[in-house]
């Protein structure tokens, strides 16, 4: 009840705060660059099917552009991670970390595939974060993997 | 369960009706008693069940609420004080903003502006939906409104007005390295000659072919002439402002639908005099800025929900509604593009710690997102592949088609408007399958009937089943239909047990669409991946939908209008499951059509 309390009285000082100018709506600036990024949780397998694999991961907020893109670098052979997939995901800037979340599409069935992600802004510019070399096998025909969750 | 009796079936019965009760084409004529020419006949190149059987009863209903308030804004027009027109540069001192706002109310509820004047800005954009769609069944089924030629329709949900005129001047924000602002889902109207994309916007549906149908924006012009409140344009834009001389034919031709083959390519078929027609341009600028100033109006958009309140200590959220906004901005991270207006607070390990973002709670980031929401198969443009009376045909790709909203805009593509900015060209790519990422705000609005309110008026208290509840259509293509199934499908779209490699109406036997099958989306590229697994219970989603109701107007003072609605309610069955009586089977798709996803630049993944 306390922590409830406390949450109102945060929004109301907001809200005074805010000072309520209809006129003054804008895009939110970038948040401030984060000096080092690391991730904190990951890269794993959050899901696989037959026709979709999520790789997920976490980092501490990287700042930056409020949009990002997790990107994953992947292949059957460690030495040879030359496809790649990417996603948007927007940043919260109230957040004090970042959970990036990628989309494969059309891999083999019970076939082994090795990755490695990174992320980025929108601009191009690298979070200057980069996993080790991860592998996952994906499922039979018909047969789903449950991984990672929130 | 009443819900069941208008849902499916009997489409034939609203064609049959439409011919019977006849197209009334009368405004065709050209005025000097001329024979008119041959009656159109009602375009209905639906199957059976994709209209909605009440669809002509609810249009009639929705021009009677569109009238009743057209007469309130002429009563408010004539209550103005003496325009008093003074100063240098001249201004109306005192009363400008209420002449200009009702000046654009009245526009708003004139059905004379459409083709055959039967249809007002309005008749998609009702007060009691949050100036969005106002008839249930058509939310449920067909997805975008009719127009003004019976039964052409367009290709996606009408958006709500509310803070619309917020959004800013179409950008590609160099730091940021993406896209803000813009009006339309798909961001088209994007304000770079009025430097204000609301009011561009006021300026598409007029002409649109699918919607008021003009053929001609000198159209609206004309018609302004012939308003009843002629004089109040004249007195907010100038005396004179509406002195064109229009040719003879003008009549017929403004009567007659856009897209009619009688035009051919020509988009401007009135022709008046080179001066004439920069003052008919003018005047349609002056239509636009209008509707924009009514828009933002205390109207429509007036900060009176329950959260201003909040945000002004005038009361509380109730736990179960702090609870919800909790998870809103916490959780479910939805307030990572549906901004809240809070600042970045400092917690543990963040890395930036600024005190409070200085820009209104428009719970909007002003971007765009691809959602990877499924194609929608209820959705009447991919059955208009036939051309209608007057040789026109809106989608010759039937379900060919594929929505990839504003990257198709960026390419000046099919079904858009032109890119004016062709240094955009290169990023369609980049916003293949994305649409404008709405406010929050009144996305929960529903009719109510205040004592006082007008006779006939219908309450409606929720979106959401059990009800009685008034049905709306969520997002671009409406596919969503309750806000809580808009939630379960942020929380669990990726939900490997529910995301299926099938169309809609293709679900495995076992699963319940909506509930535990999502299909796949139309559009894969650029899925926006900041939801999709959000981890939340079936509480903790009740607990947003809770939330999202304390972001509707009308809470400090009455919104005005929103208890014109005088239709039915619907009841029955549960929000999870809303409207799953309505869905059909998706046939099997054609390949993209080339003519959408094969233009260059070329989207980053083909497009099935």
């Amino acid at each position: 009840m306390n922590a409830l309390l406390l949450t109102l009285a945060i929004t109301t000082t907001v809200g005074s705060l805010l000072a309520f100018q209809p006129a003054a709506a804008q895009v939110l600036p970038p948040a401030k660059k984060a000096e080092r990024v690391e991730i904190t949780k990951g890269p794993e397998l959050e899901s696989a099917t037959n026709h979709l694999t999520i790789i997920r991961w976490t980092t501490n907020n990287p700042g930056g552009s409020d949009v990002h893109y997790g990107i994953v670098h992947y292949g059957t052979d460690p030495k040879d991670l030359s496809q790649t997939a990417k996603n948007p995901i927007r940043l919260n800037q109230g957040h004090s970390h970042t959970t990036f979340r990628v989309r494969v599409y059309d891999l083999k069935p019970q076939t082994t595939y090795y990755y490695r992600v990174t992320s980025e802004e929108s601009n191009g510019r690298s979070d200057g974060v980069k996993s080790t070399v991860r592998q996952f096998t994906t499922p039979a025909p018909g047969e789903i993997i449950v991984g990672a969750r929130p | 369960m009443r819900r069941g009796r208008w849902i499916l079936g009997a489409a034939t019965c609203a064609m049959v009706l439409a011919v019977l009760i006849g197209f009334h084409a009368g405004s065709a004529q050209d005025g000097k008693g001329k024979k008119p020419p041959a009656t159109p006949t009602v375009y209905s190149p639906y199957p059976s069940g994709i209209l909605p059987a009440d669809l002509e009863s609810e249009i009639e209903r929705v021009r009677r609420e569109v009238n009743f308030i057209f007469q309130q804004a002429l009563a408010d027009w004539r209550a103005l004080p003496p325009p008093n027109l003074t100063g240098q540069p001249p201004k109306l001192q005192g009363s400008g903003y209420d002449m200009v706002q009702t000046l654009g109310k009245l526009m708003n509820f004139d059905e004379n502006i459409s083709v055959f004047k039967n249809q007002a800005c309005a008749s998609c954009h009702m007060p009691y939906a949050g100036f969005s769609g106002p008839i249930p069944s058509v939310n449920l089924t067909m997805v975008a409104f009719p127009g003004s030629f019976h039964f052409r329709a367009g290709k996606r949900t009408a958006q709500r007005y509310t803070y619309s005129p917020w959004f800013p001047v179409l950008q590609f924000n160099e730091t940021q390295a993406l896209f803000f602002g813009g009006n339309f889902w798909d961001s088209r109207a994007t304000g770079y000659l009025l430097q204000n994309p609301d009011a561009e916007q006021a300026q598409g549906p007029p002409v649109d072919t699918q919607e008021m149908g003009s053929p001609d924006t000198a159209c609206i012009a004309f018609k302004l002439s012939q308003a009843e409140y002629r004089p109040l344009f004249e007195q907010v834009w100038g005396k004179g402002a509406l002195d064109i001389k229009f040719p003879h034919d003008t009549e017929k031709i403004c009567g007659t639908p856009g897209g009619a083959a009688v035009f051919g390519t020509d988009t401007m078929p009135v022709k008046l005099s080179p001066g004439d027609r920069t003052k008919a341009n003018r005047v349609y600028d002056n239509w636009a800025q209008s509707l924009d100033a009514f828009e933002k109006s205390k109207e429509v958009s007036p900060f009176t929900s329950k959260f201003d309140a909040v945000l002004k200590s005038l009361v509380s959220l109730t736990p179960d509604e702090m609870a919800g906004y909790n998870l809103f901005r916490g959780k479910a991270n939805c307030n990572s593009c549906h901004t809240d207006g809070r600042g970045t607070t400092l917690t543990p390990g963040q890395t930036d710690n600024s005190n409070v973002a200085v820009f209104n709670p428009l719970f909007t980031c002003f971007g765009s997102a691809n959602e990877g929401l499924p194609l929608n198969p209820r959705n009447a443009f991919y059955y208009q592949t036939t051309p209608d009376f007057f040789g026109f045909t809106a989608n010759p790709f039937g379900f060919a088609y594929r929505d990839l909203g504003m990257g198709t805009f960026l390419r000046s593509g099919f079904g858009s408007w032109p890119n004016p900015n062709a240094e955009w060209i290169p990023l369609a790519p980049t916003a293949d399958g994305t649409f404008q990422v709405a406010t929050a705000r009144n996305v929960a609005m529903t009719p109510t009937c205040p004592p006082g309110s007008p006779p006939g008026c219908v309450a409606c208290p929720t979106t959401e089943a059990p009800g009685p509840y008034f049905q709306k259509g969520f997002f671009h293509n409406g596919y969503i239909k309750s806000l809580k199934q808009l939630v379960h499908f942020y929380n669990t779209r990726d939900d490997p047990r529910f995301a299926f490699p099938v169309t809609s109406g293709h679900c495995p036997p076992g699963t319940v669409e909506r509930v535990t099958c999502w299909p796949m989306p139309e559009v894969r590229n650029n899925i926006d991946m900041t939801t999709g697994q959000l981890g939340l219970t079936d509480h903790e989603e009740d607990l947003i939908v809770i939330f999202l109701q304390t972001l509707t107007d009308g809470y400090t003072k009455p919104y005005p209008n929103r208890n014109t609605f005088t239709g039915q309610c619907m009841v029955g069955g549960t929000a999870a499951t809303q409207g799953n009586d309505s869905i059909i089977p998706t046939p099997p798709l054609p390949q993209c059509a080339s003519a959408i996803c094969g233009v260059a630049p070329f989207p980053t993944m083909p497009i099935p």
